[in-house]
């Protein structure tokens, strides 16, 4: 008995000290390691979201890819479908200098952060070859830091609205629009009027800013100095509509849980009038592939540009990924090769364009894909001087996190609309004055 | 670690006194040579544990911006985060979540341990069942109870036909979701360490009291009970130390949106997604600080319990 209870302390002393251990180190996670060794020539190419997914868009980009490069074949590591999460899985593999991942799918305004930290391998030797390949100047900004090519862009992205032709006539150009013809489409079918990204993560910043965008709002001034959120009238306009879809059942239930896939899961069953999301998950909706078998909408789904505020042209929040090394890859000359090939080539860039996901090359947009509506749209809204983008700074995160804090709590509700927007306008002060 | 390597040195010390001298003489006492052994653990414990904790509590004294460290900052990360309501919310979600999940997991787990201890047809089938909850890797039933719990596409709601009642989506059902979740997974681990307890308590005192006419609440409240003390106390401070810890149930689930943000998780937040270590290191110093004093009150407690058993 006694010798038991020994037991017993020891147990006890050893949880508390495992404890210790993964409180005050998450950072010390080693990640998988020696993945190098085993695969010879195979690159790992970490991305995550729908198209990372088996069948989607990357792996037939590999796959175009493996068959025409044997030796250094290509397999995708599938990360999170939320970006912040996707991010976090891969800061932990290159803050511990790890090799695991060769390539890395980079949300656009992860650059300078990445950059900054030394993680990923400069591009600025094949900027020449981008260039002369046709990359558009926008999305080759994008990969850009202290200018400094650190990655090889490969998809563009805008957000786009998508509504039910069988239950509304004309598509709306304003959210008050918006508001009137999803709302009485939805009542007519008893299904609710508008779904998009309302969780709490990075999806939910780019529908405020979206939202803030159309009201002719800035976010931070183009020196990235200071914050421009409550400059004119933008800021509150954007968040009191936020405040009053979810009040008054604009926004679907559960919007407050919703990112890309649960959004279009319920459009797509016919549960939603309207939808805010991006042009990818258009072949879904109405393709005749797989995906599209189980759509209830196959037949009754429109797409336009985003409505504004202002009732004139569109806006919306530029997006899309870059290919970025992995500074500490063994195999960097191969990982750069496969980046250059994917945003250049223009097999792999058609693919995309076949998709809906907008390719980064000035050709594929020359014989646009017969019947989809959704790429030329977003070279609408890429061209429309209200978008705009988040920038690619070191600081973003920081921005987001706070963003993601006081918007959220304000559209639920539980801050007032004013003391969110102070409280936000003097965090983003704080992470940019850095 | 201290009260068992305290107690390891005493024994041998208890030995008689010529044999000691004798061993002295020849070569290295037999408590030396216990040290010897303990050595190379005991340097392996330092570097995977001890290490990182001063290497955060070091870090916490700095200001950074992104991964930059900028400069000496003292007690201002301490100041700023003590002085956060942000922190004291993580706090009140945290212990809230630890006391209600712990109960309930307590009450469970000592039902389904009585239930498994006894002698019946189908006890192995059971015991299985029981238990297959605890299994299931946390994230894996974490995001199981997410498709359940959500809306999109909610099976719960279906099942209990509740409409589209936002289980994750308002305070405070976020977190009483979260509760259910945990209870759901862990009270077969508490049932599991109670069954152990209950396997050591001899069959003749039940015999004895039944014969003595004691009835089945007084054998449970006199016997069962004070003999299953130490048991007990493991089970809770095993699991009040891992809820205060909480992470992978809440990440998945809620990300810590509406009233669910748990220490760990405002940690992680200051770590990896700001990120900012020195607040980070702040953060999980302080929360080391908190796991450490609720565990050592524990210990403390089976401490005592050990000196009344030894009377």
């Amino acid at each position: 008995m006694k010798s038991r209870r020994h037991v017993l302390a020891t147990l006890a002393v050893l949880t508390l000290l495992s404890t210790a251990c993964s409180g005050s180190s998450p950072e010390d996670s080693t990640g998988g390691g020696g993945e190098g060794e085993q695969g010879g020539g195979e690159l790992v190419w970490a991305i995550g979201g729908a198209e990372a997914a088996v069948g989607g868009l990357h792996q037939q980009v590999t796959e175009l890819w493996n068959e025409q490069n044997p030796d250094s074949p290509v397999r995708i590591e599938i990360l999170p479908d939320a970006a912040d999460e996707q991010r976090n899985q891969q800061a932990l593999v290159l803050q511990a200098q790890d090799s695991e991942f060769d390539l890395l799918g980079m949300d656009v305004i992860w650059t300078g952060e990445y950059a900054t930290n030394g993680w990923v391998a400069s591009f600025e030797e094949e900027r020449g070859q981008l260039e002369d390949a046709g990359v558009l100047p926008g999305a080759l900004e994008s990969a850009q830091w202290e200018e400094e090519l650190w990655a090889v862009p490969y998809n563009s992205n805008a957000g786009l609205f998508y509504y039910r032709t069988d239950l509304i006539e004309a598509a709306p150009t304003t959210w008050d629009e918006a508001v009137e013809v999803c709302t009485a489409g939805a009542e007519e079918a008893g299904i609710a009027p508008f779904v998009g990204q309302g969780a709490q993560y990075e999806g939910m910043v780019v529908n405020f800013l979206e939202y803030l965008f159309g009201a002719e709002g800035q976010l931070i001034n183009e020196e990235g100095t200071e914050s421009l959120l409550l400059e004119g009238d933008a800021g509150r306009q954007a968040l009191e509509f936020m405040v009053q879809s979810q009040a008054d059942g604009f926004y679907a239930p559960g919007f407050n849980t919703m990112q890309e896939n649960e959004a279009v899961a319920e459009f797509q069953s016919g549960s939603a009038a309207c939808m805010r999301n991006w042009p990818s998950f258009y072949a879904q909706l109405v393709g005749e592939g797989e995906q599209a078998a189980s759509s209830e909408v196959q037949d009754s789904t429109g797409v336009t540009t985003l409505p504004t505020f202002v009732d004139e042209g569109t806006t919306g929040v530029t997006g899309g990924f870059n290919i970025g090394v992995n500074a500490f890859s063994e195999n960097v000359d191969a990982a750069k090769e496969f980046a250059v090939w994917a945003g250049t080539n223009e097999e792999a860039q058609l693919l995309l364009a076949g998709g809906s996901l907008p390719p980064v090359i000035a050709s594929a947009y020359d014989e646009l894909p017969e019947g989809d509506p959704t790429l030329g749209l977003v070279g609408d809204v890429l061209a429309d001087e209200k978008t705009g983008s988040r920038p690619p700074a070191p600081t973003w995160n920081a921005i987001s996190q706070a963003i993601q804090q006081n918007i959220f709590a304000a559209y639920n509700g539980e801050v007032p609309v004013e003391e969110a927007l102070t409280t936000l306008n003097d965090e983003i002060n704080t992470a940019l004055g850095g | 670690m201290a009260s068992s390597v305290s107690t390891a040195q005493e024994r041998p010390s208890g030995a008689p006194p010529p044999e000691r001298e004798r061993a002295r003489s020849r070569e290295l006492s037999e408590s030396a040579l216990g040290r010897v052994f303990m050595a190379p653990s005991l340097l392996a414990m330092t570097l995977v544990a001890l290490f990182p904790i001063l290497y955060a509590l070091f870090l916490s004294f700095f200001e950074f911006v992104g991964r930059e460290q900028r400069g000496f900052a003292g007690l201002g990360n301490y100041a700023t985060q003590l002085t956060d309501p942000r922190y004291w919310d993580a706090v009140r979600v945290t212990f809230t979540f630890t006391v209600a999940a712990v109960a309930l997991e307590f009450l469970i787990g000592l039902g389904f341990a009585l239930l498994m201890n006894q002698a019946f047809l189908g006890r192995g089938v059971t015991r299985a069942t029981i238990l297959i909850p605890w299994v299931i890797p946390t994230v894996i039933s974490a995001q199981i109870w997410f498709f359940m719990l959500n809306i999109t596409p909610g099976f719960i709601n279906a099942a209990l036909g509740l409409g589209d009642f936002n289980w994750l989506g308002q305070r405070p059902w976020a977190l009483i979701s979260l509760i259910l979740a945990d209870v759901w997974k862990t009270a077969p681990f508490v049932a599991l360490l109670l069954l152990a307890g209950l396997q050591t308590i001899p069959g003749d005192m039940y015999e004895a009291a039944r014969v003595d006419g004691a009835s089945a609440w007084q054998r449970f409240t006199s016997i069962t009970l004070p003999l299953l003390r130490p048991a007990i106390f493991v089970a809770l401070l095993f699991r009040t130390v891992d809820s205060l810890r909480i992470y992978d149930l809440p990440k998945v689930m809620t990300n810590g949106a509406n009233g669910t943000e748990t220490l760990s998780i405002l940690v992680q937040n200051y770590i990896v997604d700001q990120p900012n270590p020195g607040i980070g290191s702040t953060l999980a110093t302080l929360t080391f600080i908190l796991v450490l004093g609720v565990g050592l009150i524990f210990i403390s407690l089976i401490g005592r319990n050990l000196v009344i058993g030894e009377e």
